[in-house]
């Protein structure tokens, strides 16, 4: 494989790579290297932050004041967790479990207050992210975070909510338009009274599950709710779907029809996700040149890749935060039950002048602006408060010695080699041919701020 | 090129920087006034209690579910039902004026409690279980919009309303400072060699574009604003200066359809009162201050100024002296061609809650963004809504 295939696999099995890295790999052949990606990631290191004994929080006889409180710190586990999960992503260690950990968490999109389920959610997605696809949508409708972000409670034998049953089909499984009104109805009687304890372990609630029979997809029996999910998976539809998505997001968003039955021909019945990845990472048309260099980057695969030129820290956990949401993609807090759409509509004219600036202001300390840091802010008083300190320098330490190892000895035209996946527009190169490059660090910020850097 | 040569022209007109604003104003009038309508949206964001906003003051229902927090003696009455809330002075007076339209229970089926979500359902104007990633307004872009700077939030960052598929609104806090932005040398040298009709339609040609876009709107923007002053006094909060911002652009003939606005706070679980009485005055000095302005400028008549929040609050109160999230609840529409002024419809009808305890909508919100759209802007909402809705008598 030539470079820029490999750096090709590494945006798009991972978060980029540098040059050292590259140099390593240089020699390997393409089964050598897709199978490191396996390898490396055969454990599965659970994300945890520290909580303290969380008894408390659901209990019922709490005043108004200590509810406050317990959103308050709750708040700040949140922000925790988000960037626990960022800086694993700038340093993973099973980089392929990270990569599709991130995908999975825009595919079973789910987002709760409580930082200790959506901790264990966040795992669920980790551990199963390699793994076969039926346990995990199991794992996934069984857990406290879905069952409550879902309506789970509302879910009764006397009055169904159909609320989870819906998004099950319509996002998670088979898509909109394959399955009837019926099916909705029928499945979501299955999954009535399915719940969770304080601990956030999946229970039945006996009394508000129905145990009756159900029509569905053409079968009739007493299922439950793993039955319902079962018969879901028998259809070559889900595994269709589910390969689209893939597609779509690790190969091209323009989906060939062609590809989707060959993976779809690996993928079904078995579902086993690992398998299914490693046929993509093999497969010839992934190393295409329409596929390579035409995805616009996510904030968080941006934000990754400036870090693996120059490893970056924030000082200051909001501004990591704030900056994530003013680019468009806060971990843990998606945008709603559908996820992120991606591809450009990541882009508008503010939120791309931001990313052009991005390398300017991680790298060289610009100012930006961090007025709104809350979107619902607690009182008038607070954005008061805040609004005193609304301009500060975003506080970040840069690792330059890691970047000097790495670009030191490179001349400009391997710097564009690694930093860029796209042939740069004509008038790119004429720009770059005047610029002096003899200063790499002042080169790479250079390259970064160009829109041929948003591209992987 | 057009659009170079318009920005020639504003550049130009820049020297009148010395001519006393109603003269200029005159001249924006002559010109592009006729027919120029322009929607300012506010957004009370936190879900702002509706039923201490606009008070049935006579229903005893009212008063039993509010024991601590009700509002009594020094409310403003608009008739023998209803009344305003006692910060709502200036919007009392607009009332009065025959400028003011207030809807009431306007809400949407199956309603979602959640902060987030109820502001999507607003923004995309979808049904309470469809997601769309397109808002309502950035819809109207893809249709009718030609630059970004069309639809202008007074903010850092965009809103899911201002997005659309192909054309997305932007946000604009600080002309000077976004101006400022996009002049950066590098920036500048970078586009230097580009123009538009040389960009592909592929992923890094759409780059380019927006890159453009992005630097001739603020530049567009800037030249535009930077000569006009506003005389006005704002009160010093956030959504004065907002409406500052705005006004600016309006009235020095920056070429927007719409300009959205917010203020936050209004989740007044606890101690609701002082905090409500706050905003409320916070929203109708910032308000009066604007339309004040406006109307210096004669371009209040070719204003409609819509205000909402994403939902309204249960009707009980609740242990600590608050209220908690609810549904349907009042919008304002202010104008001054408004069709039918004052109360448009019945109060709440809160011996019929749900099961929750909330009011029941009785009109659907996307009805009133069909109205406007339709009546106001002058397009075919049925291409936005994707949905007919029937329309309002407001407009």
């Amino acid at each position: 494989m030539n470079s820029k295939q490999i750096q090709h696999l590494y945006w798009r099995a991972g978060f980029g790579i540098n040059p050292n890295e590259l140099n390593n790999l240089k020699k390997n052949s393409k089964k050598e290297l897709v199978k490191e990606f396996f390898l490396s990631s055969k454990r599965s290191t659970s994300l945890k932050i520290s909580h303290p004994n969380y008894s408390y929080v659901m209990g019922n006889n709490l005043s108004a004041e200590q509810k406050k409180k317990i959103q308050r710190e709750e708040r700040k586990r949140l922000i925790e967790l988000n960037i626990a999960w960022v800086e694993r992503i700038f340093n993973p260690k099973e980089l392929l479990r990270e990569r599709m950990t991130l995908f999975w968490a825009n595919h079973f999109v789910c987002k709760d207050n409580n930082s200790v389920y959506i901790e264990q959610f966040n795992n669920i997605l980790r551990e199963n992210a390699l793994g076969n696809f039926s346990d995990f949508v199991i794992e996934v409708s069984k857990s406290a975070s879905m069952l409550k972000y879902l309506n789970a409670k509302q879910n009764k034998k006397q009055s169904p909510n159909e609320n989870f049953a819906r998004e099950l089909m319509e996002l998670f499984t088979l898509g909109v338009g394959n399955y009837s009104e019926i099916d909705i109805k029928e499945s979501a009687r299955a999954f009535t009274g399915w719940n969770h304890d304080k601990n956030g372990d999946f229970v039945i609630r006996q009394r508000l599950h129905d145990t009756g029979e159900k029509k569905f997809f053409g079968k009739s029996g007493n299922f439950e709710g793993e039955d319902i999910i079962n018969i879901i998976l028998e259809q070559k539809q889900c595994a269709k779907f589910i390969c689209e998505k893939i597609y779509s997001y690790f190969v091209n968003s323009n989906i060939n029809e062609h590809h989707i039955n060959q993976m779809v021909h690996q993928f079904y019945p078995n579902y086993n996700i690992a398998d299914l990845m490693e046929y993509i990472f093999l497969s010839d048309w992934f190393y295409n040149e329409e596929n390579i260099g035409t995805k616009i980057k996510s904030p968080i695969e941006l934000l990754a890749g400036i870090n693996k030129t120059v490893p970056i820290k924030f000082l200051e956990k909001k501004q990591l935060i704030y900056l994530q949401k003013i680019l468009g993609q806060q971990l843990l807090n998606p945008i709603n039950v559908a996820g992120w759409e991606g591809g450009q509509n990541w882009i508008d004219t503010n939120t791309l002048m931001l990313r052009l600036k991005l390398p300017s202001i991680l790298l060289t300390n610009a100012v930006i602006s961090l007025a709104g840091i809350s979107e619902f802010e607690d009182s008038y008083e607070q954005y008061l408060k805040s609004k005193k300190s609304r301009k500060s320098y975003i506080k970040i330490k840069q690792d330059w010695t890691t970047f000097q190892q790495n670009f030191s000895k490179l001349n400009a035209f391997q710097i564009e080699d690694i930093l860029f996946q796209v042939k740069p527009s004509k008038e790119a190169s004429k720009l770059l041919k005047e610029i002096d490059s003899h200063n790499p660090k002042d080169y790479c910020i250079q390259l970064m701020s160009l829109p041929e850097y948003q591209l992987c | 090129m057009k659009r170079r040569n318009f920005i020639k022209n504003t550049a130009l007109a820049s020297t009148l920087f010395y001519v006393p604003s109603f003269v200029k104003a005159f001249n924006t009038i002559d010109l592009k006034s006729i027919g120029y309508k322009r929607l300012v949206i506010v957004q009370l964001s936190g879900g702002n209690d509706g039923l201490n906003t606009v008070i049935p003051y006579n229903n005893d229902i009212y008063y039993k579910n509010r024991p601590i927090i009700q509002l009594k003696s020094d409310v403003l009455k608009l008739n023998s039902e209803l009344a305003l809330h006692p910060s709502l002075a200036p919007i009392k007076n607009l009332y009065d004026q025959g400028y003011l339209t207030i809807i009431n229970n306007v809400g949407y089926p199956n309603p979602n409690r959640s902060h987030f979500r109820s502001t999507d359902i607003w923004h995309t104007a979808s049904k309470s279980d469809e997601y769309l990633t397109s808002g309502w307004l950035g819809r109207y872009m893809d249709s009718f919009g030609k630059n970004p700077y069309n639809a202008i939030e007074v903010d850092e960052s965009l809103s899911l309303a201002l997005k659309g598929k192909s054309l997305s609104g932007m946000a604009v806090k600080n002309a000077k400072q976004l101006y400022r932005n996009t002049q950066d040398p590098y920036f500048k040298k970078v586009l230097e060699h580009h123009n538009e009709q040389h960009l592909s339609e592929h992923n890094l040609g759409y780059l380019y574009k927006t890159m453009i876009d992005a630097k001739n709107s603020a530049k567009y923007i800037y030249n535009s604003t930077k000569t006009y002053i506003s005389n006005q006094e704002y009160p010093d909060n956030p959504l004065g200066t907002q409406l500052k911002t705005a006004s600016e652009f309006i009235n020095s003939g920056v070429d927007c359809k719409v300009l959205y606005t917010s203020l936050g706070g209004f989740d007044t679980h606890f101690n609701q009162k002082g905090r409500q009485d706050r905003l409320l005055t916070i929203y109708a000095e910032s308000i009066d201050a604007f339309i004040k302005d406006l109307k210096k400028n004669d371009t209040f008549r070719d204003t409609l100024i819509l205000t909402f929040s994403e939902f309204g609050r249960r009707v009980k109160q609740n242990a600590a002296n608050g209220t908690d999230h609810g549904t349907a609840n009042n919008v304002f529409i202010i104008g001054e061609n408004l069709q039918k002024k004052g109360i448009y419809n019945d109060g709440p009808d809160l011996s019929n809650l749900d099961e929750n305890g909330d009011l029941k909508y009785t009109v659907d919100f996307r009805s009133i963004y069909a109205t406007i759209l339709n009546k106001w802007m002058n397009v075919d909402d049925k291409i936005i809504l994707n949905d007919t809705f029937t329309p309002l008598t407001f407009l």
